[in-house]
């Protein structure tokens, strides 16, 4: 509401964006403004149309748990709040086939001739704050969700006990009407699972389950009430002692996660099957209702607007920030920010942390109409670029721009560079530097790592972000692995050039090892599929030069991997036992002969 | 295109059919091992 009447924000209900082209400080967005059919400023929301029209659907709003009409308000605080028509339910504007609402309206807000707008708006940040989704709990049958009425979601729960619901918040039983006489509260559904479900704790279920079982209590203290967990997770302020409270108020706690809900068809009561994991024993309880705390999924449209900004996404599905402790806020592509749960699943209070962390990250950009760029970008040298467009292609921000007729050279916009180091793995031409990882720099390293028993030591390229921290955690753990294995830190694998790896070869290196992070967690959005691209292109040309392609390794390790990162060790170190003398010096032959053609 | 190749595990010598497009990469993992030094063998290789 407040952000409604604030005289300095634009509010662009029922829109869509289309495209956003540009960068941090200079984005162009086009908007879709859909046609409302309602002038939104005339509307005064007194509701006639609403009693004429003849068209009545299910809500959506409210899970179609109730109707609505063609015209209508999506929900009572909507801002703005003016009506609109839905012209896909709407009997017809062209020709007009009812205009009932038209004729009751006396403001004259009804206008069936109006058109989607298109708005062109520059920016300087974006916020994506797009919310999430909940699982369908279909996928666990065993709770006969849609088959038994008195089977529901937490999400319905919310709605039935709602002040916008016909029951005014009184919760009835579907089947009966009635209030219900006892309860029972399912936690983690789709939440936690490793084959039906999602792997990761959706975080606000326990918290919200506990929260209804007092609204129920303060409301009918009579209701039974269960709550079948596996933990209760209540690690907020305050969340511990609304826990305590609602099992001071009788809420009754069961560890065990029912296995099966077989209605009883003549009383339509649920008889839940379990094994209480306290005793150990396998139980059976009788309840008139059954409420599935259901988990928290990413939205479907995740995809577009990770397209739309270059985003990326974790393996879970929500989108990636740049780093999760240390820059929690931050989309990978600059200017952009995450609030709430796109990011992962969060509660209010922690969506509303990281919504005003958002703001003020954004406030700070905009009041000082510059930025720091980041010192790791890439530079053009271009005397030596031939307008080929390869970095263009590969560059995971669109950050370089190149007039291939024209032969111009190409240009990189450095604010929008992050410096994954892609274009300069790729450019044949030596035309792209790497501020702070040269080549020069790191055929330096190359070489001081070889100066000495060469045949003793494995090279290692390990991405900055994943498998430098996943080393690291090892280190950190004290675990254990050989010390054949010299690290060379890049920022991203794809900064891992084919020279690098055929330098290293050429330097007596029996292994190579290319690491970087696992696809779904690469923090420049795709550039390590080029890392992938180019290893495969060296195995086929190690092979042509009979060099055993064996002898490159390719490995994705987390910076949560440490145990992965030790097993990687000791796999390259048994792999470098099995690397001659003879056949080091046979490949060094080889490539210094081809370096001297 | 996706096609149909052999996969070659580069640490365990492990190989398997699989499709495989190069456009569009995906994380490979030996079924076997668990590396993921899997290579795409060339047409007329792994056959
Ligand atoms: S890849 Fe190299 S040569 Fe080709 S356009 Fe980019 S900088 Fe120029
Ligand atoms: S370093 Fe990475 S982000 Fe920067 S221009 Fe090159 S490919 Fe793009
Ligand atoms: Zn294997």
């Amino acid at each position: 509401m407040d952000v409604g009447r604030h005289p300095k924000i634009k509010l662009l209900a029922y829109s869509e964006i289309e495209e956003i082209t540009g960068y941090i400080g200079n984005f162009h967005v086009k908007v879709r403004k859909k046609a409302r059919y309602v002038d939104e400023i005339a509307c005064t929301a007194c509701g006639e149309c609403v009693k004429v029209c003849p068209v009545v659907k299910p809500d959506e709003h409210q899970l179609g748990l109730a109707t609505r009409k063609a015209i209508y308000i999506p929900f009572a605080q909507a801002v703005p709040a003016s009506y609109l028509i839905d012209m896909e339910d709407c009997l017809g504007n062209n020709p007009i086939a009812c205009g009932a609402c038209a004729e009751v309206c006396d403001p004259r807000a009804i206008d069936y001739d109006q058109k989607d707008e298109i708005l062109e708006l520059d920016v300087g940040v974006a916020i994506v704050a797009t919310g999430m989704d909940v699982c369908d709990p279909t996928i666990l049958d065993e709770y006969r969700y849609t088959k038994y009425e008195n089977v529901i979601t937490s999400w319905e729960f919310e709605i039935l006990t709602g002040p916008g619901y016909v029951t005014r918040g009184e919760l009835l039983r579907p089947t009966d009407r009635k209030v219900p006489k006892s309860i029972a509260f399912v936690q983690c559904v789709g939440s936690r699972a490793e084959r039906r479900g999602n792997p990761y704790c959706s975080n606000i279920c326990c918290m919200n389950t506990i929260k209804d079982t007092l609204y129920l209590k303060e409301h009918h203290p009579e209701i039974d009430c269960t709550v079948f967990y596996m933990d209760i997770r209540a690690f907020g302020k305050g969340y511990e002692e609304l826990y305590k409270r609602s099992k001071e108020v009788g809420v009754k706690y069961i560890r065990g996660i029912p296995g099966d809900i077989v209605e009883d068809r003549k009383t339509r009561n649920l008889v839940l099957t379990v094994e209480n994991t306290t005793t150990g024993k396998i139980q059976r309880h009788e309840f008139e209702m059954v409420v599935l705390s259901i988990g928290v999924i990413p939205r479907p449209d995740t995809e577009t607007v990770q397209r739309l900004l270059t985003l990326s996404k974790a393996a879970d599905g929500f989108l990636m920030e740049t780093h999760y402790q240390l820059n929690p806020i931050d989309a990978p592509t600059g200017g952009v920010f995450l609030a709430g749960c796109c990011e992962s699943p969060k509660d209010i209070k922690a969506s509303v942390i990281q919504a005003s962390g958002a703001a003020s990250r954004a406030e700070t950009l905009l009041s000082a109409g510059k930025v720091k760029v980041e010192a790791i970008t890439s530079e053009v040298i271009p005397d030596l670029c031939k307008a080929c467009g390869i970095c263009v292609d590969v560059c995971p921000y669109g950050s370089i721009t190149v007039d291939r007729k024209a032969k111009t050279p190409a240009s990189i916009v450095e604010a929008a560079c992050k410096g994954c180091g892609t274009c300069g793995a790729e450019c044949r031409f030596d035309a792209l530097r790497m501020r702070h990882f040269t080549d020069d720099q790191i055929i330096a390293m190359i070489d001081a790592m070889f100066e000495e028993r060469p045949e003793e030591k494995v090279c290692i390229f390990a991405c900055n972000w994943c498998s430098y921290g996943g080393a690291d955690l090892a280190g950190l753990s004290r675990m254990q692995y050989p010390p054949s294995g010299r690290v060379i830190r890049t920022m991203c694998s794809g900064r891992v050039a084919e020279k690098f790896v055929w330098h290293a070869f050429r330097k007596g290196a029996p292994v190579v090892l290319i690491s970087g992070c696992h696809f779904a967690d690469c923090h420049y959005i795709d550039a390590n599929r080029w890392t992938q691209k180019r290893v495969e292109k060296l195995w086929d040309k190690m092979e042509q030069k009979g060099i055993r392609p064996e002898r490159l390794q390719l490995e994705w390790i987390s910076a949560a991997e440490a145990v992965k990162w030790t097993r990687v060790m000791h796999a390259v170190e048994e792999l470098r036992k099995t690397v001659t003398r003879e056949e080091i010096e046979e490949t060094m032959r080889i490539l210094s002969e081809e370096k001297g053609k | 295109m996706a096609e149909e190749v052999t996969f070659k595990c580069l640490r365990c010598g492990y190989t398997y059919k699989g499709t495989y497009d190069r456009k569009v990469p995906e994380e490979r993992e030996c079924p076997k091992c668990g590396s993921n030094s899997v290579r795409p063998l060339p047409k007329g290789k792994g056959d």
